[in-house]
């Protein structure tokens, strides 16, 4: 009769082997509860397939430390295969380096979360919105809808601008007016259409002054807060507004222009000159 | 003389359930939120809207000065559900929070106070059958404006909307403005000036009655620190629930949601 201290081979007996079954078992469901757990916090960060994949290497990872540290319990000597195993992993560590490197650093960019998918960033000389971050590299859609894919070690060590990872954003103007015209007024004309305007915060409130006296004109520089999400459709939709009804009440916006002035000296005198000629 | 915003009028023709429609008082509005079928039709001098049968379709149209809405509605056999409704879909859903500006309020230490604010008010037509609805189109007679609430780092957009405070239900064109009743309740042992409230839009409960109403509250812990929710409760008896947006959506969205502000109460 099978008893728990039955002898199954060497010194390990039936209970040593329960004991390793329980092990691995605990280990399966603690990784059971970590993709749960995992794919709740990730599943906004990391695409589907990506997650799946990135969930499945570190449940075999877990898999694999709960075997290893049991192992002993049924007397499985692990020096040869750590012997194996660790020349193995040299191996494969000088070959795949680029490979680990990615995987690292993608690892990296979910926790630290620089960018998320569907903002508008800079990476390097690339930019354009995020369309997934998988494991290995990062899928950029460029402005002009170019595929482009920029691996997750080049995304950690670039600098990354990214144009929405904050609510808000500022932008700038500046609308040179004619000498001619009140600057006042034109500051009063502008402020109106921007209080009209809904994506034009009003909280910080823009700010207009003018900036400069410039060769052709007096320059107003207008500062705008807008939504990250919007600011690109207030900008290229309010500067022409702001142009129309600058001219619509009567201020210029001039082109560049230059008074020159004759000296006196150097100019015949008129009178004379039709005197002479009489 | 007559103020512009009691020019503007919805008139809805043939309403299926009068049970359920509450027709605002003569002198303000003919002005009905509810259950209709598919011959409503809402007339202001800024916007029309309304459901016509074009040969085999039925169409929903809307003209505003700034668009026009044309949609096919696939079915003549549900109803059309008119209801106030969050305000921060217009022009766009960029927030779900509500920010509302008052005229500052000075609160003894560890007290409480109830004070009455305006809030904008957007119109959602829904369709309904069997139980299922859906927005089909959310229009609004106020012009919204945004704000931000907080550093642009951390902080939130918000719809922003200025009003007074008044000691009691003031008078409201029910078409642009709501009116909230806001229990502030100063935890703190000092004094402490408030003069905004944010709120998390979704989950905010509306009722309409003879006024669009939210019942709100604001717990203040420090001049930095309060949390905001809106209550499900009306503000007068016999009032009606307007339909969420995030339900009518299917949103998996927790139902009363707090908000905490952490960037003051004050300007």
């Amino acid at each position: 009769m099978i008893t728990l201290d039955t002898v199954i081979y060497n010194d390990v007996v039936v209970m040593d082997l329960i004991i390793f079954v329980a092990w691995v078992t605990g280990a399966l469901v603690l990784a059971k509860i970590l993709a749960i757990y995992m794919k709740r916090s990730f599943s906004d960060r990391i695409s589907k397939p990506e997650l799946d994949k990135l969930l499945k290497v570190i449940q075999v990872m877990l898999i694999l430390i709960a075997i290893y540290f049991g192992f002993p319990r049924i007397e499985v000597n692990l020096s040869e295969i750590i012997l194996v195993g660790g020349t193995a992993s040299l191996i494969i560590a000088f070959a795949s380096q680029k490979l680990v490197s990615n995987f690292g650093s993608g690892l990296f960019l979910l926790i630290e979360r620089p960018v998320k998918i569907g903002d508008n960033i800079s990476i390097g000389d690339v930019s354009g919105n995020v369309e997934e971050i998988r494991i290995l590299s990062t899928i950029i859609r460029t402005y002009e809808g170019i595929y482009i894919r920029v691996p997750n070690e080049k995304v950690f060590s670039s600098d990354i601008t990214n144009y929405v990872a904050n609510a808000a954003r500022r932008f700038q103007y500046v609308i040179g007016i004619s000498y001619r015209d009140d600057a006042e007024k034109a500051i009063g004309i502008i402020s109106d259409l921007l209080e009209k305007h809904p994506y034009v915060l009003r909280h910080p409130e823009p700010s207009l002054f003018v900036s400069e006296l410039a060769e052709s004109s007096v320059n107003i520089t207008v500062y705008i807060w807008a939504p990250s999400a919007t600011w690109w459709s207030v900008k290229t939709e309010m500067l022409w507004k702001i142009k129309a009804a600058l001219e619509e009440n009567g201020i210029e916006i001039p082109f560049p222009q230059r008074v020159i002035s004759f000296s006196g000296e150097n100019l015949p005198d008129p009178g004379k000159t039709a005197y002479k000629a009489e | 003389m007559i103020s512009t915003g009691r020019l503007f009028h919805i008139i809805f023709r043939k309403p299926r359930s009068w049970r359920h429609n509450y027709i605002f008082p003569a002198s303000q509005f003919s002005f009905v939120f509810g259950e209709y079928d598919y011959s409503f039709r809402f007339e202001s001098p800024e916007i029309v809207a309304g459901i016509t049968k074009s040969g085999n379709f039925v169409v929903y149209e809307r003209k505003s000065p700034d668009e026009s809405v044309r949609k096919v509605i696939g079915s003549s056999a549900g109803k059309v559900i008119v209801n106030p409704v969050e305000p921060v879909n217009l022009p766009q859903e960029i927030t779900r929070f509500l920010e509302i500006h008052f005229t500052p309020v000075v609160l003894a230490p560890e007290s409480e106070n109830q004070i009455y604010v305006k809030f904008p008010v957007e119109i959602a037509v829904f369709l309904e059958s069997k139980g299922n609805y859906d927005v089909l189109d959310i229009f609004s007679l106020n012009r919204p404006k945004y704000a931000l609430y907080g550093p642009p780092d951390q902080g939130v957009i918000t719809r922003h909307f200025e009003s007074e405070v008044f000691d009691d239900i003031p008078e409201t064109d029910a078409c642009r403005e709501g009116v909230m009743e806001l229990t502030i309740r100063n935890l703190t042992r000092g004094w402490i000036e408030v003069s905004r409230v944010v709120f998390e839009n979704t989950g905010i409960y509306i009722y309409y009655g003879d006024c669009v109403s939210m019942v709100g509250q604001m717990d203040i812990f420090s001049k930095t620190n309060a949390e905001t929710k809106t209550l499900a409760c009306p503000l007068r008896q016999g009032m009606n629930p307007a339909i969420p947006l995030f339900t009518a959506r299917k949103s998996l969205i927790p139902e009363n949601l707090t908000f905490l502000m952490e960037f003051g109460v004050g300007e």
